[in-house]
C-alpha cells in the first residue's frame, strides 16, 4: 500500500464532491429499510471503500447514487445527496442523466453481461462520449481508441470493431473501465469490479484502476467485500452491515484499530502468512433478513460482545477520533476489556 | 454463411422427402378408389381399365410414389381432375395471390404487434399493459371467420367502403387490388399481431433487466434510446424467428379468410380440390405448402444468424 497525496485537488474550504446524509432506501412493502440512515463523504480525488457482506446493501446505495435504482420498487425514504454542489433528489430525470455517464460514472460486478453482445465495443464506447459532448463521429471513435489504449487493451484501433463476446472476461472489464471513463467523469462507482475475474486478472484490473484514478484525479467509490481490495486502494472505508455503517475512517484506522466487532470480525476472517495457529476464524450465524431485522444494533445477534443495551436500543455512530466513527455502545472497546480484566 | 446455408438445406431435404411420404400414402389411405371417381357416372370396366393403367393404380404402391415424386421433380404435378389444368399451373395462379394476402397480413401484424409489445412491456403493470394484453387476448380469442363476416357487414355491406369480395392483381390495378386484400390482410394480421405482441412483450421483458441494459442507462442515454437501441436489437431475435415461421403458416392457413372474402387464394384452391376429390390437387398443393413453410424456416435461420453477431464472427 503506497502513500497518496491527501486530497491533491481539493482546498481545505471546498465543500467534498459528493455528500451523502442519512440516506434510507426502502423496498416496497418491506418491513425495515434496506439501506438505513447512511452518510459518508467523499472528496475530489479521493477513495472510498465501502466493504461489507452480499446484501448489506452497498450495491443498492451506490445504484441510487446513480439514479439506476428500479423506483418503484425501491424508494428513497429519507436523505440528502449533494453532488457537486447538486442535490441529487431534487434533480429532474433529465438532469440526472445528463450527469450519468458524464460526470458520475459506474462499472459493475458482471463484466461478462454488462457489455451489449448486438454491438461493437468501439461504438458503445463512442456512444457514451456523443452523448455528454458535442463532437463528431469519427473524434467519438478516435476517443474511444485513445480510451482502449489507456485501459491497456493491446491493439486497440483494432479491437474497436470486436464485439463482446470476442473479449475475455478481464478485457471486457477493461472496456467497461473505458466506457466509463471516456468522458473524464468526477466520480466512478466501482461496484465489485474484480469479484467475477480470476485472481492474477483481479490484480492486473486493480492496478490498472489505481494508476488510470491517479492519472485523471477521479474520485473513487468501490465497493467491495474483499479487505485485501480495500488495503490496496482505499483512502477511506465505510463498514456496512445489514444497511448501515458500522465504522467509518481512513484506511490505517480501520486495519491498525478496528472498534467495532463486526469489523474485527471481519479482520480476523482473513487468512494470514506464517505460522497456522487454529482454524480460520468466522463471523457465527447469519445476515439478518429484511423481515428479521433487530430492533436494536443489528450486529446484536451475531455479536460476542453483546449486552442488554444492545438488544434494547440501535447504537448511533459516534466520533472516537479524528473522522474515526463506530456504532458501537461499547465502543471504544479497550476501555471495556480493562474493565472486563 | 454459405456453408450455413448449405447445411440447413442439406436438413430440409430429408424433411422434405418426409413430408412427401406422408401426403402420398394418407391421401392412399382415404377411403374409396380414385379410379371409381375419375371414372365418374359410367364406371364402365374398360374405362377404369384404362384409368387404372393410365395412373399407374395397378401397380405397387411404393412404385406409384416413385412415378408421383420422379414427376414432380421434373415439374410434372399432375393435371387437375376438375380444371383439366397442370397442377403446377394452377399454384402458380394462386401462389401469388396468397403471398400478397401473407405479406400484407404480417405487415399489419408488424406495425400493431411489435410496437404494442414494447409499450406494454415498458410499461408493465400499469393501465396501458393490461389494455394492450386485454386486446391482445380479444384478438386471439375472436375466430377470423366471425371477425371477417362482421367486418363485410359493417365495412362493406353497412357503409359500403370497401368491397365485400373479389381480387384484382396488384399489377393490373394496384388501387383496386389494396382495396379488395386490406379487410382480409386486416382479419388475418389482427390475429398475429396478438401473438407478435406477447412474444415482443416476453422478450423485452427478458431483455429490459439485463446488465448491458443498465449499463446504457448508466452512460446517460435517453430512455428511448435504451430501449429501442439497446433492448429492442436483442430483443429481435426471437421476434424474427417468430415472424418468418408466422409467415410460412399464412401460407398455408388462411383458408376460411380466403374462402370468406372468396379470395382465389390458395386455401381456396385446397378446399374446392378436396371437396372435388382432386387429389393430384391436393397433392400437389400440400407439397408446396410444406416446402414453403420449410423455406420459410430456412429464412428465420438465416436471418437468426445474420442479427447475431456472435453466430455471425464465429465462421
Amino acid at each position: 500500500m503506497g502513500e497518496r497525496p491527501e486530497n491533491q485537488a481539493n482546498h481545505p474550504d471546498d465543500p467534498p464532491l459528493l455528500t451523502v446524509e442519512n440516506l434510507s432506501i426502502r423496498f416496497r412493502n418491506a418491513a425495515a429499510n434496506t439501506v438505513d440512515g447512511i452518510s459518508f463523504n467523499v472528496d475530489r480525488g479521493e477513495t472510498l471503500c465501502i466493504v461489507g457482506e452480499s446484501g448489506c446493501g452497498k450495491s443498492i446505495s451506490a445504484l441510487a447514487l446513480m439514479g439506476l435504482l428500479p423506483m418503484p420498487p425501491a424508494e428513497i425514504a429519507s436523505g440528502r445527496m449533494v453532488f457537486d454542489r447538486r442535490d441529487l433528489l431534487t434533480l429532474s430525470p433529465k438532469a440526472r442523466a445528463d450527469l450519468r455517464g458524464d460526470r458520475m460514472a459506474m462499472i459493475f460486478q458482471e463484466p461478462m453481461t454488462s457489455l451489449n453482445p448486438a454491438f461493437r465495443i468501439g461504438d458503445q464506447i463512442a456512444e457514451g462520449v456523443l452523448r455528454h459532448r458535442s463532437i463528431s463521429q469519427a473524434d467519438a471513435r478516435r476517443r474511444a481508441v485513445e480510451m482502449l489504449d489507456r485501459v491497456k487493451i493491446p491493439a486497440a484501433a483494432e479491437r474497436l470493431d470486436d464485439y463482446p463476446h470476442q473479449l475475455s472476461g478481464g478485457m471486457r472489464q477493461r472496456v467497461m473501465i473505458a466506457m466509463a471513463l471516456a468522458n473524464d467523469p468526477d466520480l466512478l462507482i466501482a461496484d465489485e469490479p474484480t469479484t467475477a475475474l480470476d485472481v492474477t486478472i483481479q490484480a492486473q484490473i486493480l492496478e490498472l484502476m489505481r494508476t488510470l484514478q491517479e492519472e485523471t484525479g477521479t474520485a473513487l467509490i468501490m465497493i467491495t467485500h474483499d479487505l485485501g481490495v480495500v488495503a490496496e486502494i482505499a483512502d477511506q472505508v465505510a463498514v456496512m452491515y445489514a444497511g448501515k455503517i458500522v465504522e467509518q475512517g481512513p484506511v490505517d484506522a480501520i486495519f491498525d484499530d478496528p472498534q467495532h466487532p463486526y469489523t474485527i470480525g471481519l479482520m480476523s476472517s482473513l487468512p494470514s502468512l506464517g505460522e497456522r495457529q487454529s482454524r480460520l476464524t468466522t463471523i457465527s450465524g447469519m445476515v439478518p433478513t429484511i423481515e428479521t431485522m433487530p430492533s436494536g444494533c443489528r450486529f446484536a445477534p451475531r455479536c460476542p460482545f453483546v449486552h442488554e443495551t444492545c438488544i434494547a436500543r440501535a447504537p448511533e455512530l459516534t466520533s472516537l477520533s479524528r473522522n474515526h466513527l463506530a456504532a458501537c455502545h461499547f465502543a471504544p472497546l479497550e476501555a471495556h476489556v480493562v474493565e472486563a480484566v | 454463411m454459405l456453408s450455413f446455408i448449405a447445411r440447413r438445406l442439406a436438413i430440409a431435404i430429408p424433411t422434405i422427402f418426409l413430408v412427401s411420404v406422408f401426403v402420398f400414402f394418407l391421401q392412399k389411405l382415404l377411403p374409396g378408389d380414385p379410379a371409381l371417381v375419375l371414372a365418374g357416372e359410367e364406371r364402365d370396366p374398360e374405362t377404369l381399365a384404362f384409368i387404372r393403367e393410365k395412373y399407374h393404380l395397378n401397380e405397387p404402391i411404393l412404385t406409384q410414389y416413385f412415378y408421383w415424386v420422379s414427376g414432380m421433380l421434373q415439374g410434372d404435378f399432375g393435371i387437375s381432375l376438375r380444371t383439366n389444368q397442370p397442377v403446377l399451373e394452377l399454384i402458380g395462379e394462386k401462389l401469388p395471390v396468397t403471398i400478397q394476402l401473407a405479406v400484407m397480413a404480417m405487415i399489419i401484424a408488424m406495425i400493431i404487434g411489435i410496437p404494442a409489445g414494447i409499450l406494454s412491456a415498458v410499461r408493465k403493470g400499469t393501465a396501458v399493459d393490461y389494455t394492450a394484453n386485454i386486446i391482445a387476448l380479444s384478438g386471439l380469442s375472436i375466430p377470423n371467420f366471425w371477425l371477417g363476416i362482421m367486418l363485410i357487414m359493417l365495412v362493406s355491406v353497412h357503409l359500403g367502403w370497401l368491397p365485400a369480395s373479389g381480387y384484382e392483381s396488384p399489377f393490373v390495378d394496384p388501387v383496386r387490388s389494396l382495396e379488395t386484400m386490406i379487410m382480409p390482410a386486416f382479419v388475418l394480421g389482427t390475429a398475429l399481431a396478438a401473438t407478435l405482441m406477447r412474444h415482443t412483450r416476453s422478450a423485452m421483458l427478458g431483455v429490459l433487466k439485463t446488465d448491458y441494459v443498465r449499463t446504457a442507462r448508466a452512460k446517460g442515454l435517453q430512455e428511448k434510446v435504451v430501449v429501442l437501441k439497446h433492448a429492442f436489437r436483442n430483443a429481435l431475435l426471437p421476434i424474427v424467428t417468430l415472424s418468418a415461421l408466422l409467415f410460412g403458416e399464412l401460407l398455408a392457413g388462411a383458408v376460411l379468410t380466403e374462402q370468406i372474402f372468396t379470395i382465389p387464394g390458395f386455401g381456396k384452391l385446397i378446399v374446392d380440390a378436396v371437396f372435388t376429390r382432386d387429389y393430384a390437387v391436393v397433392q400437389g398443393v400440400v407439397m408446396c405448402t410444406a416446402v414453403g413453410f420449410i423455406l420459410m424456416n430456412l429464412v428465420a435461420d438465416v436471418l437468426y444468424f445474420l442479427l447475431n453477431p456472435r453466430m455471425r464472427t464465429a465462421l
